[in-house]
């Protein structure tokens, strides 16, 4: 259980650190991706934990696992993959325009195009 | 029809709308495809009004209408609830969209896909306001946030691309560890709608009530930056500035406010939610103040109206945060939070109407600098203004957010400032009232002044009709709810607090007290514009136009304002 959470958080770790520490911003977005993952694994594994048997409803009232953390998940992940796919598509922009995927360039190249 | 389907279709008609103004992009016939998109904007800005009308005399009667989305299990299902709050924002939200489509269809972006995102974000403005399940918010603030990362690079320019891209980067992170704050709170709970969270919070023991003040911690920082309050404003400048002038106004004016009222109903929920109202109401005092310096600061008239936007935010979540802390029980209570919503209705008229009226201008002139750019009377006239509208509602506009009486803006800061009389938060507020009138003295003197020399740069900008009708409306709104400034407040206070008693419902009036107070702030503003012209003042203020920002200070200010607000909780 402890051990979980720590690798957990060490992922989450790991994300936070693509989006801050690396200048690339497609890395970022991966960086990104990653948190947002280790967010739902945590959802999940927790999740899985409350009750044991398939949540089906039938006749038999077994402990079913609580279905809600992942019907939350379905839709935290659809939000996810729209985040990536207009993220991505602002760095491809960006790197049209600018020619690079470095933030610190994009800004200097932008700043003395205005 | 009943009730819950007039509050369904206050969020599904905007919805249908944007699917109309879709499902035109399917004929290539380009006549039958802005018909779609004519009839698209008037499903989803138009018609809500009629709903919105007829739910007035439920909200006016003190009724709230709650329940569950699809009738579906109380556990299971996302819980609602239509209040007088919810009602007030969705008035707000469809006014100001209903005049920046308008604007659109003049200044631009047009099409289709425009239409279908901006109703899209209406629709997510109406639901943000009236979920009361923390899942559903989540949802939510992520479609306000996704469709304004689509809105603010439309303007087709660089920097807005990267403003946007700064801005999901930051925000998209916020909301991971929203969602680690709902999660803690399910966890702890066993639920997702408000009421069950309440009742699940009472009586924790230590180890799980310190999780639950992360999660609060977690969810009002998330939150704090859609808000846009100090020290989480640093997206906010290049992303208002740089977006379309209509989409500017929307994200001044309804978006970064919606996100507040919508914290309301969280930091009920929570024991501790009066204390972080406090800490807010700090943070938004300061921020009204520093915001302002930084905008006397600017030279791009965009940009200064953006930090204009963010101290303005400044008085209206310190005093929302302070009516959250000490309670809606009393009058003073009552007065800052009808205060803090009237300000915030009354900011998205004025800010709106600033933004779409210097946009016509910075459109003619081909010049956004608030210091080369001057003549904007004559390049208006020539690009066929016969009649100065574009001046008289930039002027209008200019002496509402100056609190100038009768105009609206002097309304609702002179009920928030009378209610906090005493307090830090009032001396700071007065000062900000100060920069704000040396700011827009500043603004105004790009229609008049300047040599006749230099090159006369003239564009040709078509459809100035539209702009026209927008900014008129927005114009007259603003008169008018200052003229009609005692209806204005006695009615929302009743709407907003409807079991209040009537002794508690202050009244509003004009007074020579307010007219002597005025006078020493213009003096004041006038005294700070010319000392902006010493060689000082000048070297400090570019000093902090210059001040170092980039990408990595985004995520540094979040960290810091989510630890401060962390401690403050546990100690």
């Amino acid at each position: 259980m402890i051990i979980e959470r720590l690798l957990l958080l060490l992922l989450f770790l790991i994300g936070l650190y693509g989006i801050i520490g690396k200048k690339h911003i497609i890395r970022k977005i991966f960086g990104l991706n990653i948190i947002n993952t280790a967010v739902v694994l945590l959802f999940i594994l927790e999740g899985s934990r409350i009750g044991e048997a398939a949540p089906i409803a039938d006749a038999s009232h077994r402990a079913m696992v609580d279905p809600i953390p992942q019907a939350l998940m379905l839709t935290a992940i659809v939000i996810g993959v729209c985040i990536t796919a207009l993220s991505l598509a602002l760095a491809v922009h960006l790197y049209r325009v600018t020619g690079s995927f470095d933030i610190d360039e994009i800004r200097i190249r932008i700043h003395h195009e205005s | 029809m009943n009730h819950e389907d007039l509050v369904f279709a206050t969020v599904m008609l905007p919805l249908l709308g944007a699917a109309f103004a879709l499902f035109g992009k399917l004929t290539k016939r380009s006549t039958l495809t802005s018909w779609w998109n004519g009839v698209g904007s008037f499903v989803g800005l138009a018609l809500p009004w009629v709903p919105l009308i007829l739910l007035a005399p439920v909200v006016l009667q003190g009724q709230s209408i709650e329940g569950v989305v699809g009738n579906w299990y109380e556990q299971i299902g996302v819980a609602y609830t239509y209040d007088g709050l919810a009602w007030l924002i969705q008035i707000l939200g469809y006014t100001i969209g209903g005049a920046a489509w308008i604007y659109a269809l003049g200044g631009g972006p047009k099409g289709n896909t425009f239409t279908a995102i901006f109703l899209i974000q209406t629709g997510a403005l109406a639901a943000t306001i009236l979920t009361t399940d923390i899942f559903n918010l989540f949802v939510c603030l992520e479609v306000l946030g996704i469709t304004s990362y689509v809105l603010i690079p439309t303007s087709k320019k660089p920097g807005a691309s990267l403003a946007s891209f700064s801005y999901l980067m930051v925000s998209a992170t916020a909301m991971v560890l929203f969602l680690l704050g709902t999660y803690a709170l399910y966890r702890i709970t066993g639920s997702l709608a408000y009421d069950q969270i309440a009742q699940g919070l009472i009586g924790l023991d230590g180890h799980q009530h310190i999780v639950s003040l992360m999660a609060l911690v977690l969810i009002v920082s998330a939150i704090a930056i859609r808000v846009a309050v100090m020290p989480l404003y640093g997206w906010l400048p290049d992303a208002h500035a740089l977006a379309p002038h209509a989409v500017s106004a929307v994200l001044s004016g309804v978006l970064i406010k919606t996100p507040l009222f919508a914290l309301t109903r969280v930091l009920h929920v929570f024991p501790s939610g009066s204390e972080v109202g406090s800490l807010i109401s700090i943070a938004g005092a300061l921020t009204a103040v520093i915001a302002v310096i930084i905008a006397l600061s600017q030279e791009d008239v965009k940009q200064l109206l953006a930090y204009h936007s963010i101290s303005q935010i400044g008085y209206i979540t310190a005093a929302w945060g302070a009516a959250i802390s000490i309670g809606t029980t009393d009058t003073t209570g009552v007065a800052l939070m009808v205060g803090a919503y009237l300000h915030a209705l009354f900011h998205a008229l004025f800010k709106g109407l600033l933004f779409l009226s210097v946009g016509t201008t910075v459109d003619v002139c081909g010049n956004r600098n608030v210091y080369t750019l001057r003549r904007g009377a004559k390049a208006l006239r020539s690009a066929g203004e016969r009649f100065p509208i574009t001046i008289i509602t930039c002027i209008i506009g200019a002496l509402a957010i100056s609190a100038i009486a009768p105009l609206n803006g002097s309304v609702s800061k002179q009920i928030i400032t009378s209610a906090m009389k005493g307090s830090v938060h009032y001396y700071l507020l007065s000062a900000a009232a100060v920069g704000t009138i040396a700011s827009f003295i500043k603004l105004l003197r790009i229609f008049f002044g300047g040599s006749s020399e230099g090159e006369e740069i003239r564009i040709r900008v078509r459809h100035l009709r539209s702009r026209w009708i927008a900014q008129t409306i927005l114009a007259l709104l603003c008169i008018l709810t200052g003229i009609c400034a005692p209806q204005v407040v006695s009615y929302t206070a009743r709407i907003l607090f409807p079991q209040a008693s009537s002794a508690m419902l202050f009244t509003y009036s004009f007074s020579a007290d307010l007219m002597v107070k005025t006078g020493i702030t213009v003096a004041l503003g006038v005294l700070v514009y010319l000392m902006m012209h010493l060689r000082v003042v000048k070297h400090l203020l570019t000093l902090i136009r210059t001040r170092y920002r980039d990408f990595t200070g985004l995520f540094v200010s979040f960290s810091l304002a989510t630890a401060v607000l962390a401690l403050f909780l546990i100690l």
